[in-house]
């Protein structure tokens, strides 16, 4: 049965600038929102806009982010003509080697594409924040007849440099694309979401793989060069939240936006029917202790609160003793703080202890990452 | 365990009207996300019992909504399977809808020679049982009928309904009397879970069903035990368990596992309880939301003040609202500054701004399902 969409997942980062939170785990598995792994979000966009092949391209401490996926029966991608591939750099014929770069990774993979057969191919990073439906890019994509639709959102002006910036015309045809310039001339920064038609694909990575000058990637190398040859590259302009969460404040900061309502229904699709599927453990409801206070903030099932809690995000197996205090802080599952700590602006790392009456103080603009065992 | 059958039998629960007008009590909401039958289904599953019958009486829609794709209580599911098992005559004559009457519809339980041991267990009762010592001690005495029992220490205000067992010295039950609540103090009650040979039971329904073709399980057994035609040994179980046998005990041991010992001893952490995940993001509180001795699932949204109650999925406490010592099933809506004590409020209601609802701890109000108040 030939497919009109499938998807791959760029999922092989290492995340280094979360620091201890991917040492021992690659950043798509990073907890995030009190019961979701990053990943989740682009599993279940995939799920939910009905694609029914997804690969989940691994590198780096893939084994754990491998486990996590397992048959795909979380997002419901274990059904009849549905899979869950994961991959990982493998040995073959030819050799063995890691991926040098996003499209090395999808080129070593192509025996998957063509194994599962699809009229386009959705490639994306799954260390992305965001909620969408890529069945509307695809319906861009179809109707502007374009060899490659790049997802695209409006940055303010003076944050443009850390993106691609693309350049479009009218009817949203891409005139031109430079990774992270210098001086942008424009604010449409590329969200690194890909649709290809899936001949022009094969043809653009294989050209790509023989050139020795490449280094091997999408922003880089693939969309500039098709863009020489004249191919036609969209735009999908996407409107809505999307982050990219690379670094300790910037995933503190995501954690803390679930914390406006109109902003966390966006994202976990409640009354669009449209939600972040996520495994989903043997636990209680979470208890609130009769000494305790709960305000403005975001509480998984399976925690335990005694002390006061205020915009803070709490996952399973949380733990805050009685007379402790977190304030802006977040709370990785299994995390424990002790009776009468104080915690302030953090995120406490899967399983840390934070001792009785200890002290983790962050500052809004220097958010402490603790993940201290005791 | 090979060779064994675990069934869920929805037949012995009562009918605690009005929250069981739509559901049987077994799939009744329990502490704000599992199912009543969710403590019945894990027991067995962690006992390592992996073909699992569910002995279903009626509301066959509810029960099969909460089961969902039928693996979540399941370890290896090419091993296991669950199978549901309905009486469809039963349907169209209610006094002919007993266990025994469901079990000889899907009598291929009773013929099946892959199967040695039957291990009924009620859908109702709240419990972490390992069943498995039970088991062990059945065969390795070589018993036809083993009942697991539990001793309550005031008859009069629990367990009313429930069988009630006098014990030789021998473990082997003498006779079998109905607590109506008449008698005070402590008394060897039956949790309801029998252990059967299947031959055993094959045999008894041949011989003795003829005679009384509405008899449910307990009944059969008891007609056994007086007309002295096979010994029923009883286990004895120590571990924490409640009956639920009225609305009112239902309310009360539901905010009873708010209390911290409780708790940890119905849920243990060697013994997970699995239930069935709705992917419900989790729930959020507002600026000035105000929570304590709380049980809050996932998806629900508090803005305003919770005390000693247990709120279900996806549902809304508005700004100023005051709930208390109540249980709010999913996806109902508390509106703003709107009062509810003593209660509990069934799925979807809506109890509308300003309003005020109250019952008394010994007499709880009940809002029916989607009702709006």
């Amino acid at each position: 049965m030939k497919n009109e969409l499938i998807a791959l997942i760029l999922a092989g980062g290492q995340g280094t600038r979360l620091q201890a939170l991917t040492r021992k785990v690659a950043k798509p598995a990073v907890f995030f929102g009190g019961k979701y792994r990053i990943i989740d979000f682009a599993l279940s966009n995939c799920a939910n806009s009905s694609i029914n092949h997804v690969a989940i391209i691994g590198q780096y401490e893939n084994g754990s982010l491998n486990n996590y996926i397992g048959s795909g029966k979380t997002w419901g991608l274990n059904g009849v003509n549905t899979s869950a591939a994961l991959l990982s750099p493998r040995q073959t014929e030819a050799g063995y080697e890691w991926f040098k770069g996003t499209a090395d990774a999808i080129y070593a993979n192509l025996d998957w594409i063509d194994s599962v057969e699809s009229e386009y191919v959705l490639i994306l990073s799954g260390d992305h924040i965001y909620s969408t439906n890529y069945e509307e890019m695809l319906r861009t994509h179809k109707q502007s007849g374009a060899d490659c639709t790049i997802s695209v959102m409006e940055v303010p002006m003076e944050e443009a440099s850390r993106f691609g910036i693309l350049e479009a015309n009218e009817e949203g045809r891409v005139t031109a694309f430079k990774e992270k310039p210098k001086q942008p001339k424009s604010n449409l920064a590329s969200m690194g979401i890909y649709i290809f038609t899936t001949r022009v694909l094969k043809q653009y990575l294989i050209r790509d793989a023989k050139d020795e000058n490449s280094s091997h990637d999408f922003g880089h190398d693939i969309i500039p060069t098709m863009l020489e040859k004249g191919k036609r590259i969209f735009v999908h302009r996407f409107q809505g939240y999307w982050k990219d969460v690379g670094t300790i404040s910037s995933l503190h900061q995501a954690n803390m936006d679930l914390l406006d309502p109109t902003l966390a229904d966006e994202l976990f699709g409640k009354s669009r029917n449209f939600p972040i599927y996520s495994a989903d453990l043997p636990c209680l409801p979470h208890y609130v202790g009769k000494n305790a206070s709960v305000s403005a903030s975001l509480v998984n099932q399976g925690s335990v609160i005694l002390g006061k809690i205020d915009h803070c995000v709490v996952s399973q197996g949380v733990e805050i003793g009685e007379g402790a205090v977190c304030t802006r802080v977040v709370l990785m599952p299994g995390a424990k703080v002790g009776a009468g700590a104080k915690v302030t602006d953090a995120i406490l790392g899967p399983d840390s202890v934070v001792a009785e009456k200890a002290k983790v103080e962050g500052k809004p603009g220097d958010i402490a990452l603790y993940t201290g065992r005791q | 365990m090979n060779r064994i059958i675990g069934i869920v039998n929805f037949h012995s629960s009562p009918e605690i009207n009005p929250l069981t007008d739509s559901r049987p009590l077994g799939s009744t909401s329990f502490l704000g996300r599992y199912g009543l039958c969710d403590f019945a289904l894990s027991n067995l599953c962690n006992s390592g019992i992996s073909t699992i019958g569910l002995l279903v009486k009626d509301h066959q829609r509810s029960i099969l909504k909460h089961i969902g794709s039928m693996d979540a209580w399941l370890s290896n599911t090419k091993l296991g399977q669950e199978v549901v098992m309905y009486n469809e005559a039963g349907h169209l004559h209610p006094e002919s809808n007993t266990d025994i009457n469901n079990l000889r519809e899907n009598d291929w339980v009773l013929y099946d020679a892959s199967i040695d041991y039957i291990v009924v267990v009620p859908a109702h009762v709240v419990m972490t049982m390992d069943l498995r010592p039970f088991i062990n001690e059945h065969i390795e005495r070589g018993e036809m009928v083993s009942v697991v029992y539990a001793q309550e220490k005031n008859l009069q205000t629990a367990c009313i309904g429930s069988k009630v067992l006098n014990i030789d010295e021998e473990g082997y039950i003498n006779s079998i009397s109905v607590n109506d609540g008449s008698t005070k103090g402590k008394g060897n009650v039956s949790l309801g879970c029998y252990i059967i040979n299947r031959l055993t039971l094959a045999e008894m329904i041949r011989q003795l069903l003829p005679k009384k073709p509405y008899m449910s399980l307990g009944e059969l057994i008891v007609l056994g035990v007086r007309n002295d035609m096979f010994k029923v040994h009883a286990s004895k179980y120590d571990g924490f368990y409640r009956i639920i046998d009225s609305f009112h005990h239902y309310m009360e041991y539901s905010l009873s596992i708010l209390e911290k010992e409780n708790a940890d001893e119905l849920f243990r952490p060697d013994w997970p309880i699995y239930t069935l995940t709705h992917d419900t993001p989790p729930a959020t509180y507002g600026k000035n939301s105000s929570v304590q001795n709380c049980y809050v699932a996932n998806g629900a949204n508090i803005e305003g003040t919770v005390v000693n109650s247990i709120i279900g999925r996806n549902v809304v406490i508005g700004k100023g609202a005051v709930v208390k010592n109540s249980i709010i099933f999913s996806g109902a809506k508390i509106g703003e500054n709107a009062k509810v004590e003593n209660a509990l409020i069934d799925k979807y209601a809506i109890i509308t701004m300003g309003h005020g609802v109250s019952g008394s701890k010994k007499s709880p109000l009940f809002v029916h399902q989607g009702a709006m108040l």
